[in-house]
């Protein structure tokens, strides 16, 4: 470091590094006595005052790239479901709030991508446009529980009124999904979409009075019920075709049907039943049988008249129960008068004899199966129409006998050193964790 | 140290109240959709928080009428929420936050039972888990996994967390003093294995009941008129969860007619909410 100023002769000479190169400088003259490269080595460059990417401008000026990246994708999700341009700028705005909330800005981008869907699922819901949540997912690629655990974060941090869309909503736009105009499908397979609309909206409303609607996903219900609409509104032809035919006539896009396959196949065999039971009420039929897969040509007869059939089903299944009800009573008042002659009969006859009577109190014999899992007298019994997971349970409930305990009760010794090792017990632990360790 | 007394089983079938019912009118006949002539006829009002309060006056009135003590030492006035609702097909009047009062209340008949108890105790000393894993029977331990042994025991069977601090949380029992039991129960195994356990702060800190009513619910229909309690995404859930204000319970209300309460600090809180609730779900029992 040079001392002295060649011109002056002062030795008040600083570093100054206000420029890019290092300068000795005297103050007294202004003269550069020396200076370094102008080329940096990184010894050169820690010396340098260096500006951090935080304290700079540049953080403030532009948005993260992911963020932009964000945009797109959203700006694309409201393209393609052809939303306004208002509630695209409401998405848009949303999704800004939401990125850069505590809660989601250091989370996965698979994370901030499903994020975007929920934007996009919350201004639909605010604004009645009808998007079900399974559309959503299958246009982001992930499942309904994933979407949902972010949709429910995503609400309740941002303080944001949920509400809830209903199947009839949703109705008109996922039939009109269906390319079944008379220029994209043969003549026999066309149907105008406001016909599909109106056959679909009856055949739901059917079902809801039928208990199927409820608690069930919505998706599986309405292509179970449009694919039975569509055949049922020409029976003769489109009878043969199965709902993977039909989908592929539609060119319903495979991701959205595929994997809901088999809920859609259950909710087909609900629906039919449920047209069944009304089926056998038309008196035209004169209490002929009327069978799952037959029973289709026949749906155009109930829907217009399923209000009265409604009400005579229910009103025959009470008539039958107190038949059934009262000749409980007076087998039961015979079983009291044979109980009494039996008495010192042989024991194993009493079973059959029983049995007759007994499946006359019982359930009547057209219904299913798991009927004999609920106990003889479960309310469900009385009701005609009933949510399929009352009928049939998956596993009967035990209750374990109440414990009768104060809480202050004194513990025995006896039961506590039951839970302890004893020393053996340790020692050969111990030798076994030591040779699987070694063996590893 | 917190006491839970026991209370004394709910009592079931209770007279109503006299004059409180006129004989022969049907509760929720579509004629009266706000209940008997008895009932105060509502307030119209679009804020809900004021009407919460109209409510809560009315219910105290009626309380103060010879309605029977329901409950044990805990006694919060019965706030009943939305009570009946009017049997429409269609929402009528979806914007009005809440619906009318119920009538002084006759008893549902049904009692929630509790399925689970959880709650925490500081045994007052650091623990060191290896060794409690390696010595005791019952017990697991997985560090890589969890950093708390798992301790089972058979009677009353609950699972337990044993934390190095000393804190516990004790889990699966199906009443309170089943849980204090359990957890003294843990607390002298630790001692036994040769740690100063104590039994500091026992306190119960949820409890999770449910229960049937025995009829189908319309969820659809009751997400509607319940707006802002309930939320029900079928999509994600088949059940409809109903947040109570008063009191501060979690209902998962499902189709099937079975109700499950939880976060209730005390057994009271669950009865109050499911009677609170009852009246509610009566009003979309739907008969096809």
């Amino acid at each position: 470091m040079p001392s002295s100023c060649p011109e002056c002769g002062s030795s008040n000479v600083v570093e100054d590094d206000l420029y890019s190169q290092r300068q000795w400088v005297c103050v007294d003259c202004g003269s550069v006595v020396s200076e370094g490269h102008l080329t940096t080595t990184v010894s050169d460059e820690t010396q340098g005052r260096a500006v951090p990417y935080h304290a700079s401008t540049e953080v403030l000026k532009k948005p993260c790239r992911n963020l932009i990246a964000g945009f797109s994708r959203v700006r694309a999700l409201c393209r393609i479901l052809r939303l306004s341009s208002d509630m695209e700028s409401a998405v848009v705005s949303l999704f800004e709030r939401a990125y850069n909330h505590p809660n989601f800005i250091f989370v996965t981008l698979t994370k901030k991508e499903i994020l975007g869907g929920c934007c996009v699922l919350s201004v639909c819901r605010q604004c009645n446009w009808p998007v079900a949540m399974g559309t959503i997912g299958y246009l982001l690629g992930v499942d309904n529980a994933t979407l949902g655990t972010v949709y429910r974060e995503f609400t309740k941090v941002l303080n944001i009124e949920i509400s809830t869309i209903g199947i009839m909503d949703m109705l008109e736009s996922f039939c009109y999904d269906f390319k079944l105009g008379p220029q994209q499908v043969e003549e026999v397979f066309a149907e105008p979409a406001q016909r599909l609309v109106d056959r679909t909206s009856a055949l739901i409303e059917l079902a809801a009075d039928a208990w199927i609607v409820t608690g069930r996903q919505p998706l599986p219900l309405l292509f179970a019920a449009v694919y039975l609409a569509w055949q049922s509104l020409n029976p003769t032809v489109r009878m043969k075709y199965t709902f993977v035919k039909f989908c592929k006539i539609g060119q319903a896009p495979k991701q959205s049907w595929h994997r809901s396959r088999d809920s859609v196949v259950k909710r087909l065999k609900e629906l039919r039943d449920v047209l069944c039971k009304l089926g056998r009420e038309l008196p035209w039929l004169r209490g002929g049988a009327v069978e799952p897969n037959t029973v289709v040509p026949l749906v155009d007869d109930i829907l217009k008249n399923r209000r009265a059939l409604l009400m005579r089903a229910v009103r025959n299944h009470e008539q039958q129960l107190q038949n059934e009800s009262q000749t409980a009573q007076t087998t039961e008042c015979d079983d009291e008068l044979s109980d009494s002659n039996r008495s010192d009969s042989h024991s194993s006859k009493t079973p059959e004899l029983m049995d007759p009577d007994q499946a006359g109190c019982e359930n009547p014999p057209d219904k299913e199966a798991t009927d004999c899992q609920l106990p003889p007298n479960h309310w469900s019994k009385r009701h005609l129409f009933l949510p399929p997971c009352v009928k049939s349970r998956k596993r009967r409930r035990v209750d374990a006998p109440q414990l009768e305990v104060t809480g202050d009760e004194e513990i025995s010794d006896g039961e506590i050193e039951s839970y302890i090792r004893s020393q053996d017990e340790i020692e050969t632990y111990l030798k076994v964790r030591k040779e699987l360790k070694n063996k590893a | 140290m917190e006491q839970n007394n026991s209370l004394p089983p709910f009592p079931q079938g209770l007279a109503s109240p006299p004059g409180a019912m006129t004989p022969g009118l049907p509760l929720f006949s579509p004629m009266m959709p706000y209940g008997t002539g008895l009932t105060p006829q509502p307030v119209q009002n679009t804020n809900s928080l004021s009407l919460l309060e109209e409510q809560q006056r009315q219910q105290q009135q009626q309380q103060q009428q010879a309605t029977p003590q329901l409950y044990h030492s805990q006694v919060s006035t019965t706030t009943a929420l939305p009570g009946n609702t009017p049997v429409y097909t269609t929402p009528l009047t979806p914007m009005t936050p809440i619906t009318p009062a119920t009538p002084a209340s006759e008893s549902s008949g049904i009692v929630p039972q509790l399925q689970n108890i959880v709650s925490t105790v500081n045994l007052g000393c650091k623990l060191d888990l290896k060794t409690i894993a390696l010595r005791a029977r019952n017990a697991e331990y997985n560090p890589k996994r969890f950093a708390a042994v798992i301790m089972r025991i058979r009677e009353p069977r609950t699972t337990a967390l044993i934390f190095s601090s000393g804190k516990m949380v004790c889990t699966g029992a199906k009443s309170e003093e089943q849980s204090r039991l359990a957890a003294r129960k843990y607390a002298r195994v630790v001692q036994k294995l040769g740690f100063p356990a104590k039994f500091l702060d026992f306190k119960i800190q949820n409890m999770v009941g449910s229960c049937d009513v025995k009829f189908p619910i319309r969820l659809e229909g009751l997400v509607l008129t319940h707006q802002q309690f309930s939320s029900y995404e079928p999509e994600l859930f088949p059940g409809l969860i109903y947040r109570m204000i008063k009191p501060r319970i979690v209902l998962l209300i499902f189709v099937s007619g079975k109700v499950v309460l939880t976060g209730a600090k005390v057994r009271a809180e669950i009865y109050e909410a499911f009677e609170n609730i009852y009246p509610i779900l009566k009003g979309f029992r739907k008969t096809t």
